[in-house]
């Protein structure tokens, strides 16, 4: 619409002397020129509804008013320029994407998939790797990266498969049928929430069958697992670039990991350990956000737990979630805890503001924002897992396995006394100290509580409130902490 | 989101799985019921402020999950709080069964003067009882907890619950047999009263804006 249509229009509107509908509706309309073009209209002598003259404008007024008039086109001139821009931009973006999406899925198909031991741990395969993998070979390598330890076979899955359907049809006549009826409902309560946004999950979607056949499957397989909550979009996430088969072999070995079976099996101790160490690489890259959420009392368990059991595909989108999953398959676990620290690093200046509840409710779900996945993994390659020169790998044995004297000899390591323990102690606060520490450790076995103030450079003095702070990791992690690392012993 | 109050309290709701602490929360909270409801992990959050006898409190929820196998999980939240609720579902004699092990829990694990409200969930569902509601008042009674049947779908007895539940702790306050200094009560000053906290850098302080000192 011209500048003439629209003046034309608001003066139609400014003499219709009723206020009937029409009347409104056009008002409404032209609205956009109350604010730029109206300024530019001389006065009316009179005012129907306040019944008074006016005064002409001033030229000076009229001069002001075409300035400010001017000034506001400007000002949306620009304003469209620059959104033509972002538009053109994303354009840009989008097609370069594209190109370099087919250009690596040709590099992953001719040099890199048919020389697979010898290139992927390649440098080229692994900065490709970043990137994410070209959704047609995802599938691919995922499932080569996974392997299957378990000797699944195709047979087998369909065992558990009828095994599963056999059961589902009579529940009430097997004398499981309770926990399985159990199962089953949280699985189909689950699966209702699979991915939304896909719409071929739910029920009466294509991919909705199978994936209850798959977790069915899975529960006659593992019974000692069992569902948990969370394995529903894992194996959606697996249907969506895998077939039938693939997906349970697939789906029960990336379970029957490490840190997925402590986590899904509940594990607490285990689980303790992971979250020990999370905090331990925490304090080191986010000092700030870790001390704030020490003193609101978020601990990891808070946001891990969730983010662990459905690998990320509950707080971020799928596409950046697939992003971590490649990256959690090209460096093991240790990216799961480096992509909490790069979540965290991403909205920390939001959440050190921010209480225990506001803090646990944004981290369950935090804002989906623009370009995410770049910003995302910006944080988190600009947040290497180093302790001075040891690395995650290096770290999670030594606190996952010389927490206790038994750990450090199954580990190999000679068991220390508790007198060698605390050598480092005494060292630093003297003779007396150690007696105080006794005294504590025997009176109510503070010593692991005592040990972890000793690394956060806390006084024997100050040890009084620090019991006041939540310390979840504490045992293992300061045991394991002082053993391996403090003395400086490998 | 800045408010003022003079307390916090944390409280906990605790109970078997699917006896509907999550649309207790929701009702609570939202005053709607929560269609579809998944099986909770670990733990979720939701806070509102009351006003009893005069006072604002901000109650901080913590809705445990029920499954077993979270249950050691679930036990570290237990530290500090105030109050809870402990549920169990009136169609499911099992959940009623396992009181007494959340009480165990709560009892040892929380603060010693915790407040217990005994809710029977489902109330709207009176067809399928099988806790009739005398044998769990008994069990109120002899627990020394305050019992109430509640229903998450219509509302009934959810907001009272966790009121009498509030005002249980402010009366102990008062009367002095609370001492919300004492570490661990699971009592924390709000901003409207001018009192110290124990931990300055406390979780009440969102609208202070301060900084971390590190």
């Amino acid at each position: 619409m011209s500048l003439q249509e629209f003046e034309a229009r608001q003066v139609a509107a400014r003499c219709s002397p009723t206020h009937n509908a029409a009347g409104q509706q056009s008002r409404s309309k032209a609205e956009p020129l109350s604010t730029t073009a109206l300024i530019l209209q001389d006065r009316p002598p009179y005012d129907h509804f306040l019944s008074v003259n006016l005064p002409a404008k001033s030229a000076e007024e009229t001069q002001r008013h075409r300035q400010q008039y001017e000034e506001m086109v400007a000002a949306a001139k620009r304003r469209e320029l620059v959104a033509a821009e972002r538009r053109q931009q994303l354009m840009t973006q989008r097609f370069r994407q594209e190109v370099e999406i087919s250009h690596a899925t040709l590099v992953w198909n001719q040099h890199i998939l048919p020389h697979w031991e010898a290139t992927r741990d390649s440098r080229r395969a692994r900065d490709l790797w970043w990137g994410g993998l070209p959704p047609s070979v995802r599938g691919r390598v995922w499932s080569l990266v996974i392997t299957n330890e378990l000797n699944i076979t195709t047979e087998l899955y369909e065992i558990f498969l009828s095994r599963a359907k056999e059961k589902w049809t009579n529940l009430s006549s097997t004398n499981d049928g309770a926990s399985l009826a159990d199962s089953l409902e949280i699985i189909t309560r689950d699966i209702s929430g699979v991915l939304p946004s896909l719409g071929v999950f739910q029920k009466g979607g294509p991919y909705h069958d199978l994936l209850q056949s798959i977790l069915g499957a899975y529960i006659c397989y593992r019974p000692d697992v069992g569902y948990v909550q969370g394995m529903s979009s894992v194996a959606a996430m697996l249907i969506l670039n895998m077939d039938e088969v693939d997906v349970f072999i697939s789906f029960s070995n990336l379970i029957n990991r490490r840190c997925q079976l402590a986590f899904y099996r509940g594990q607490h101790q285990l689980m303790l350990r992971y979250f020990g160490a999370f905090q331990v690489f925490l304090q080191e890259s986010l000092p700030r956000l870790f001390l704030h959420f020490q003193s609101s009392g978020v601990t990891p368990d808070l946001y891990l737990l969730d983010w662990i059991l459905s690998l990320y595909l509950k707080p971020l989108p799928l596409e950046v979630a697939c992003r971590v999953w490649d990256l959690f398959f090209r460096d093991g676990e240790e990216f799961l805890f480096r992509t909490a620290l790069g979540i965290l690093k991403l909205h920390q200046d939001v959440l050190l503001h921010m209480d225990l509840i506001s803090t646990a409710q944004f981290l369950s779900r935090p804002p989906v924002e623009e370009l995410l996945s770049d910003r995302l993994f910006s944080c988190i390659s600009a947040t290497p897992m180093m302790i001075g020169n040891r690395n995650w790998s290096q770290n999670t044995p030594i606190i996952l396995l010389t927490h206790t004297r038994e750990g450090r000899t199954n580990s190999g390591l000679t068991p220390r006394s508790e007198t060698e323990f605390l050598q480092p102690w005494v060292r630093l606060h003297g003779e007396n100290s150690r007696f105080k520490v006794y005294g504590d450790s025997h009176c109510d076995g503070r010593v692991p509580e005592l040990a972890l103030g000793f690394l956060y450079g806390l006084e024997p003095d100050s040890m009084e409130k620090t019991a006041d702070l939540r310390f979840p990791c504490l045992p293992e992690l300061a045991l394991g902490y002082l053993y391996g690392l403090i003395t400086g012993e490998d | 989101m800045s408010e003022t109050y003079d307390f916090l309290f944390k409280f906990l709701v605790i109970g078997s799985a699917g006896t509907g602490k999550s649309c207790l929360l929701h009702q609570f909270i939202e005053n709607k019921f929560k269609q579809d409801s998944n099986h909770t992990i670990g733990v979720e959050f939701g806070s509102r402020v009351v006003n009893v006898g005069g006072k604002t409190v901000k109650l901080q929820i913590w809705d445990t999950a029920g499954q077993e196998r979270f249950r050691s999980v679930t036990r570290s939240y237990y530290r500090g709080a105030a109050g809870a609720l402990l549920v169990y579902d009136i169609t499911s004699r099992e959940t009623y069964n396992a009181l007494t092990n959340w009480l165990t829990d709560a009892r040892t694990l929380a603060s010693p003067n915790i407040v217990i409200i005994l809710c029977g969930n489902k109330k709207d569902l009176e067809a399928d009882r099988e806790v009739t509601f005398l044998e769990a008042s008994r069990f109120a009674q002899e627990n020394e907890l305050i019992f109430l049947e509640t229903s998450a779908l219509t509302g009934e007895n959810v907001e009272e619950g966790f009121l009498k539940c509030a005002r249980i702790i402010l009366n102990k306050i008062d009367s002095g047999e609370l001492d919300p200094e004492r570490m661990g009560s699971g009592i924390q000053y709000g901003d409207a009263s001018l009192r110290q906290l124990r931990q300055p850098r406390g979780t009440t302080t969102t609208q202070n804006k301060q900084q971390c000192n590190c």
